[in-house]
């Protein structure tokens, strides 16, 4: 045994027959009794990728280890994994026991077959060579795997094909389990999700929160070395989703066996996991505890998605110091001088202190109480702060805060693409970034949706009309999709601001534009701009990807 | 107050409506009457002679025959049909519901004819000019009208079930033929057997098809097969209904009543039986 992990996910790749990459070069290991959860908005691929340690997809490359042997291949009923599903997917037809007791059922102990003398019966394996030959095929058939891995891959099984071929090996017999074993089994997984009294009941006859126990107890009464959830406890009311939280976190640590949870609640991955993956469209953006994760979050998506947070652009301006909100803080991280970064600042990192220990000053302009604590939103000269605290304070009246060092998260500028966090749609569905519209594709907000001629968008089946006014989205622009217009009094731009940064990145230049408001908008361009150069830029419709930062059904009119 | 009691009274004059000729034709199925309408005294005359007339009685077992096996032939390819069209692909899918369509929609006796055409045809192309006619010819007709009900009885009962009921058999273990077993046709128990039912009822009054298609056997030996619908035409040809045929419709009425309330017994007794086992199990162990 070369390490403890239980599962290990090697370069892993899942790409749809539509060419849709689900999940992108998947690397993750699992130690043995973790509680680990996939955490992302929906469509980043986390259900895919749990999809395929449970079976029910295979990945287009990479491979999937398990105890270090490959997995990759091998059908759900073979694999020594549990699911709990999403709407539970229990058997209507069956009772509370007969659905916990189905895998018991199906199980069937190998028993080595011996002769007369007790010896040990040798044959050819003749249903393992039938599983090879099942795996052949699928990894012929599959065109997303390189040429040269395919081959080696198809070299390899042939060869273990022919071994078995010719070289008998022991053989087993399967016998099933007693009906009493069965039936202790039962009862036990019964009594852990508290559900003893209900067995008789048939499954239409129960609560929600009874079905998902009764799900819990059907998966893990067959004792699987790992335990795979899928978003459990969508379908539960707050309250009970609380409660089952924990009680999912107890079971875990009685059960010690392996959890991979998924979720698009940051909260409920806060609470219950030992280690959390962040992804975004099939990629993995951080993995780290809940509390790495919280504190030192790797990225401006991770920080958004993470708990509340101000973001903003800020210049290092010298050791450990940087500028931003028009102030200079003393921080915890260093990065070369001039660099722009992005920094993150919790609410409750923002403290309210006397006028002459303040570092900043600020108007409150908005307040709301959330039973713990009042949320605050105040404005530094055009920017808005939002901050928690237990203290009362009026509307309208100044406040001086001060921000501790180590509150001041910074990090490196993701220079894949623009990201813009509290973006919202205005009612003409233009996406206000910088308090400036932009013209953008609102029906993207809907699968397959399309806008109506009162601006609603409506879905695929036509069953469905959501209006998104108001609503808060994260918007994204590629750098290579914004264009540069140098007369800033043209009619075409949609935003003007300042050239604060330019690299030369071998065949073209980075520029980082910073407007007014210090908005950052990062693009890539093959012609020269000096710093300070004041332009104007202006991006297609069509290059503006559009997230919601609330489930759809919210809008839905 | 007397908004329930007209809302009641609706409901019982629809019933009324319904459930009246059948109580009127159970009530001179007493009788020995030619004509209904006229008592002639209470007796069981029509029901002894309903079963002394061989000619209705072959009609009878014919019927009853053909409804049988056509009605599982039916059943059998209707709910595979369903069960892989439900997994295909959306366009072979939508391919394959439009082709099961055409035989509900299409008029009954085009239906009879192309079949006539196509039995001619094969027999002349094929056999070299045989009479294919026969009770093969017959049970392919049936089959033909009713296999497509069956699929549609199946089809909702398949969208409604929730695919992760599928998978979730596959992950506690289930190859996919158990999975399909064990999981899936429970779920969809209700659909094949309503699919079923239908085919029977539609086989056991189907007169087109099988007066175009039917040729001699069965029961009938040489003749041509005559069944229920064929011999009620075949009399009404030339005189009354036959009064008998009053007896028989009582019998089947009954016997589909006695069915209903079977199988609502059933459904009761089941669950209940399976916990009082289980509970006795236990014991036993303890």
């Amino acid at each position: 045994m070369k390490n403890n992990y239980i599962i290990d996910l090697k370069n892993v790749s899942k790409i749809f027959d539509d060419d849709t990459i689900a999940v992108d070069n998947f690397n993750l290991y699992v130690r043995k009794g973790e509680f680990i959860t996939f955490l992302g908005p929906s469509g980043c691929g986390k259900s895919t990728t749990l999809r395929m340690i449970a079976g029910f997809e295979f990945p287009s490359k990479g491979e999937i280890l398990l105890n270090g042997k490959d997995i990759s291949n091998l059908p759900p009923n073979k694999r020594p994994i549990n699911m709990v599903f999403q709407r539970y997917a229990l058997f209507p037809h069956l009772d509370v026991y007969d659905n916990i007791a189905f895998g018991l059922r199906l199980k069937r102990i190998p028993v080595l077959k011996k002769d007369k003398d007790g010896n040990p019966v040798l044959k050819v394996d003749h249903k393992k060579i039938r599983e090879l030959k099942r795996e052949y095929s699928l990894i012929k058939r599959n065109r997303h795997l390189e040429e040269e891995v395919k081959k080696a891959k198809l070299e390899d099984l042939e060869e273990k094909i022919n071994k078995l071929k010719t070289t008998p090996t022991q053989s087993y017999s399967y016998v099933k389990l007693s009906n009493k074993e069965i039936d202790q089994k039962v009862a036990k997984a019964l009594k852990i999700v508290d559900l003893e009294a209900l067995e008789d009941r048939d499954i239409s006859t129960l609560s929600g929160g009874q079905q998902q126990r009764v799900a819990i107890a059907r998966a893990i009464v067959n004792e699987p070395e790992i335990l795979l959830l899928d978003e459990p406890l969508g379908a539960l009311d707050l309250k009970m989703r609380k409660d089952m939280q924990l009680e999912l976190k107890e079971m875990h640590q009685k059960l010690g066996i392996t959890f991979i949870y998924v979720t698009h609640d940051q909260e409920e991955a806060l609470t219950m996991s030992d280690t959390i993956v962040v992804m975004k469209d099939g990629v993995i953006q951080q993995i780290g505890t809940p509390k790495m994760i919280y504190d030192e979050p790797k990225n401006a998506f991770v920080a958004d998605f993470i708990g509340e947070s101000n973001i903003y652009n800020g210049t290092m301006i010298g050791t450990k110091k940087v500028r931003f909100l028009d102030y200079n803080f003393v921080c915890l991280d260093d990065y070369p001088l001039n660099e722009k970064v992005d920094v993150v600042v919790r609410p409750e990192d923002v403290h309210f202190v006397k006028e002459e220990k303040a570092m900043i000053k600020g108007t409150i302009v908005n307040k709301i109480f959330k039973g713990m604590n009042y949320q605050y939103t105040i404005m530094i000269g055009k920017n808005e702060l939002m901050v928690k605290s237990t203290s009362s304070y009026e509307v309208n009246s100044l406040a001086y805060l001060s921000i501790d060092p180590d509150g001041i998260h910074i990090m490196k500028k993701d220079f894949a693409t623009n990201v813009y966090t509290d973006a919202w749609i205005n009612k003409n569905n233009e996406v206000m970034i910088d308090d400036r519209p932009f013209a953008c594709n609102v029906e993207q907000l809907v699968s397959g949706g399309h806008l109506d001629e009162e601006g609603n968008v409506v879905s695929k089946d036509g069953k469905h009309k959501y209006n998104f006014n108001d609503a808060d989205v994260v918007a994204e622009i590629p750098l290579d999709k914004i264009d540069v217009i140098d007369d800033i009094e043209s009619e075409d731009c949609e935003v003007v601001g300042e050239i604060v940064d330019s690299i030369y990145v071998g065949d073209h230049y980075r520029y980082i534009v910073r407007t007014e408001n210090e908005e950052d908008f990062v693009f890539v361009s093959p012609y020269t701009y000096n710093l300070n150069d004041k332009v104007g830029l202006q991006v297609k419709k069509e290059d503006i990807k559009l997230r919601l930062k609330k489930e759809v059904n919210a809008y839905e009119i | 107050m007397v908004k329930k009691v007209l809302a009641y009274s609706y409901v019982y004059l629809i019933l009324l409506l319904m459930y009246v000729p059948i109580l009127v034709l159970i009530l001179f199925s007493f009788t020995n009457a030619t004509y209904i309408g006229t008592w002639n005294g209470f007796s069981f005359d029509l029901y002894v002679s309903l079963f002394e007339s061989e000619e209705i009685m072959v009609a009878i077992g014919n019927t009853l025959i053909i409804a049988v096996i056509s009605a599982v032939c039916s059943t059998i390819l209707g709910t595979l049909g369903a069960v892989g069209g439900h997994y295909l692909k959306k366009k072979s899918r939508a391919a394959l519901e439009n082709i099961n369509q055409i035989p509900v929609v299409n008029a009954e006796i085009v239906m009879a004819l192309s079949l006539v055409v196509m039995f001619v045809f094969i027999g002349n192309m094929i056999f070299g000019g045989q009479n294919l006619f026969s009770f093969w010819t017959l049970l392919a007709g049936h089959i033909v009208i009713s296999a497509p009900f069956v699929y549609l009885n199946v089809k909702p009962k398949l969208q409604q079930m929730d695919p992760s009921l599928y998978e979730a058999a596959l992950d506690l273990g289930c190859a996919p033929r158990q999975a399909l077993y064990k999981v899936v046709f429970p779920e969809i128990l209700p659909g094949i057997f309503s699919g079923f039912m239908l085919a029977i009822t539609l086989s056991l009054d189907d007169f087109i098809v099988t007066a175009f298609t039917r040729g001699s056997g069965l029961l009938s030996g040489a003749n041509n097969i005559e069944t229920i619908s064929t011999l009620v035409q075949a009399k009404i040809k030339k005189g009354p209904i036959p009064p008998e045929m009053r007896a028989l419709t009582t019998i089947i009425f009954i016997i589909v009543l006695l069915v209903v309330i079977g199988i609502s017994i059933y459904r009761n007794k089941g669950t209940r039986y399976k916990s009082a086992l289980r509970k006795r199990m236990r014991e036993r162990m303890d």
